[in-house]
């Protein structure tokens, strides 16, 4: 009863827009007190407090910190110069530079925004000038971004790491063949387009000019193996990792390249401090929500009642996709993981489901939910850069997202394509 | 009057976030330095799990005065005014109410906690350290209220809440950019201004 009222609550409390943190955090109080009086309300604050204290959640700040340096160095142009001399001489060359540059920045950044806004910005009116058409010029940088939270770093896995209780060097590792695979994909849609459409090709192919942007890409290429290197190693953690990131972007920037914009950078580091903080106030609330929920067993009778309608693992990894999916449509992602995962975790386990298997699902699975309107926070800030009508860009996006999805069907129900990897390495 | 208080207010705020941010990254890399060398700080994940409490309090008021915190603004934009400006009035209460409940029972519990200290550091209370609870509460407060009358406004005028693309999203000179790329295409490099 206690349950429905909550749920209630806060659907209502979210639908007039208070923020999502807020109303979970509200409506956990409200039930607190409703079921044990309000002796219990100084637990709010001592709980509201530990639920920030999470260590391994540092490493989020980090990333974005490196992330933000990176990109006030110069470092997007140079990967883009560097696509453009690899990929460049293919029918429909700029949008094959876009998802290949994509690439790269995702093993630097581990948000899809910051991807989409540094690449999206340069490269979406570069495709305009040559003409291809404003919604696939958004589109393609809107898919490709997504691939940004499946390739490690990945800030939405180190968040499903910290929910769930996995390894966040097993999901970075689970995340590479996938996000591989998808960057494939999405190039052989662009060249399908390209050619239906005729698209023009960039330049012709030159070793020299592929060597010379190689050579000035080179250190942006050895950061995140240096980085990746010493997590995947062993001989750090991620949180370190996200440290030494943001060491080597400053040395980067400031010794090689010399190139810092201190502006820019002061900006994103108050933007990622913002958002670190955003994300990190629902994890608090969460707890606060995962004080009640466990002490009414909540998921354990969640789990109960799913395991009485089925036990096979497959039906139950396509219930949680398609659960998933809607509520993407609906939630910003780091929103959903938060409020979700606790929840499914018990059931995920009680089915033998490899918790580091469904993390993958999960994240790619919400990597789709940021190109499906009306909340996909990617699709929009690439919409916004190219001018380009949400509706208008998502009728080509479809057939991209097209390709994400074929990526979610072939991760969940062939456990070896991203497994294989941990396997070898971690178990 | 209240719009030039709101950005003294953020001001203010981003400078505790940029400390913070900028402290949490140096004793971490300084940490990773110092255990590499087989000499690791005792206190390095405590202290840096009190900053991360820290970073979000401050940036969640931060954040609150920028309305950058996730919400669903879908539902006020698209119901008639009357309605909007009411769900702004409930939902306002809501989220002031809250915070008002957690500075008083985070002010409750600094009593309940004199004399507790920092498990690695001894000398440093965690008075302090959980001071962040309702000093943070009654800044979101603050942040709420600042930037509230633009809200109003907005729902008013039936304008979107949201401008789409955060202010601060670094967006490059496209002419710039293109010809760093075609600088480097030709293998000259031009430093920027």
């Amino acid at each position: 009863m206690t349950i429905a009222l909550m749920l209630f609550g806060l659907f209502g409390l979210i639908l007039i827009n208070v923020p999502i943190a807020v109303a979970l955090a509200a409506v956990a109080v409200a039930a607190m007190v409703l079921t044990q009086g309000t002796w219990i309300l100084p637990n709010v604050a001592l709980v509201m407090y530990d639920g920030a204290t999470k260590f391994p959640l540092l490493a989020i700040p980090m990333f974005i910190l490196a992330g933000a340096i990176m990109n006030a160095t110069g470092i997007s142009a140079r990967l883009i110069a560097f696509a453009s001399a690899l990929l460049g001489f293919v029918r429909g060359g700029l949008s094959m530079v876009n998802i290949g540059a994509s690439l790269f920045f995702a093993e630097i950044s581990g948000s899809a925004v910051a991807d989409v806004a540094a690449l999206g910005s340069i490269l979406i009116p570069a495709m305009r000038k040559k003409g291809y058409p404003r919604a696939f010029a958004a589109a393609v940088t809107s898919s490709a971004a997504t691939l940004a939270v499946i390739i490690p770093p990945s800030i939405p896995m180190i968040l499903y790491a910290v929910m769930s209780d996995s390894s966040v060097v097993q999901l970075f590792v689970a995340g590479i063949v996938p996000g591989l695979l998808g960057g494939i994909g999405m190039m052989a849609m662009a060249y399908w387009f390209a050619r239906r459409h005729n698209y023009p090709v960039e330049e012709t192919f030159q070793l020299a000019r592929l060597r010379r942007t190689f050579k000035e890409a080179f250190w942006a290429f050895a950061l995140p193996v240096i980085i990746l290197g010493g997590i995947f190693g062993g001989f750090v953690t991620a949180t370190e990792g996200g440290g030494l990131a943001v060491l080597a972007a400053l040395v980067l920037g400031g010794l090689v390249y010399r190139e810092l914009d201190w502006k820019h950078l002061k900006d994103s580091v108050i933007e990622g401090g913002v958002q670190t903080s955003v994300v990190m106030l629902l994890v608090a609330a969460s707890a606060l929500v995962g004080v009640y929920l466990t002490e009414q067993q909540l998921p354990q009778q969640l789990a109960q009642w799913i395991l009485s309608i089925t036990d096979n693992r497959y039906a139950v990894l396509g219930l949680l996709n398609i659960f998933f999916l809607v509520i993407g449509l609906f939630l910003h992602s780091a929103a959903a993981i938060i409020l979700v995962v606790p929840i499914v975790m018990p059931l995920v386990n009680a089915v033998g489901i490899d918790p580091v298997h469904f993390g993958l699902v999960v994240t790619l699975n919400l990597g789709i939910g940021q190109q499906t309107p009306p909340v996909a926070s990617v699709l929009i800030t690439a919409c916004s850069i190219a001018k380009a009508n949400v509706w208008e860009v998502s009728k080509v996006n479809i057939y991209f997202i097209g390709v994400l999805f074929a990526v979610l069907m072939l991760v969940t129900y062939v456990p070896a394509v991203p497994m294989t990897l941990v396997d070898i390495f971690y178990r | 009057m209240i719009e030039r208080l709101r950005r003294y207010f953020e001001r203010l705020m981003e400078a505790i976030v940029v400390v913070i941010v900028v402290a949490l990254a140096l004793i971490i890399v300084a940490a990773v330095i110092f255990r590499l060398m087989g000499n690791s700080f005792s206190w390095y994940d405590e202290v840096a799990s009190v900053l991360l409490a820290w970073l979000t309090y401050y940036g969640a008021a931060l954040a609150a005065a920028k309305r950058a915190h996730i919400g669903f603004e879908g539902i006020v934009e698209a119901v008639p005014k009357r309605w909007g400006l009411f769900m702004v009035v409930v939902a306002e209460a809501v989220v002031i109410g809250f915070f008002a409940i957690l500075a008083w029972t985070g002010w409750e519990v600094l009593q309940v906690l004199a004399g507790d200290t920092l498990v690695s550091l001894p000398q440093v209370s965690v008075q302090i350290t959980q001071s962040v609870i309702p000093i943070g509460a009654v800044l979101f407060i603050a942040g709420q209220l600042l930037s509230l009358p633009e809200v109003w406004r907005r729902v008013k005028a039936g304008e979107k809440l949201h401008s789409e693309v955060p202010d601060s999203l670094p967006v490059e000179p496209q002419d710039v950019v293109a010809a760093e790329i075609e600088a480097l295409h030709e293998g000259k490099r031009e430093r920027r201004p």
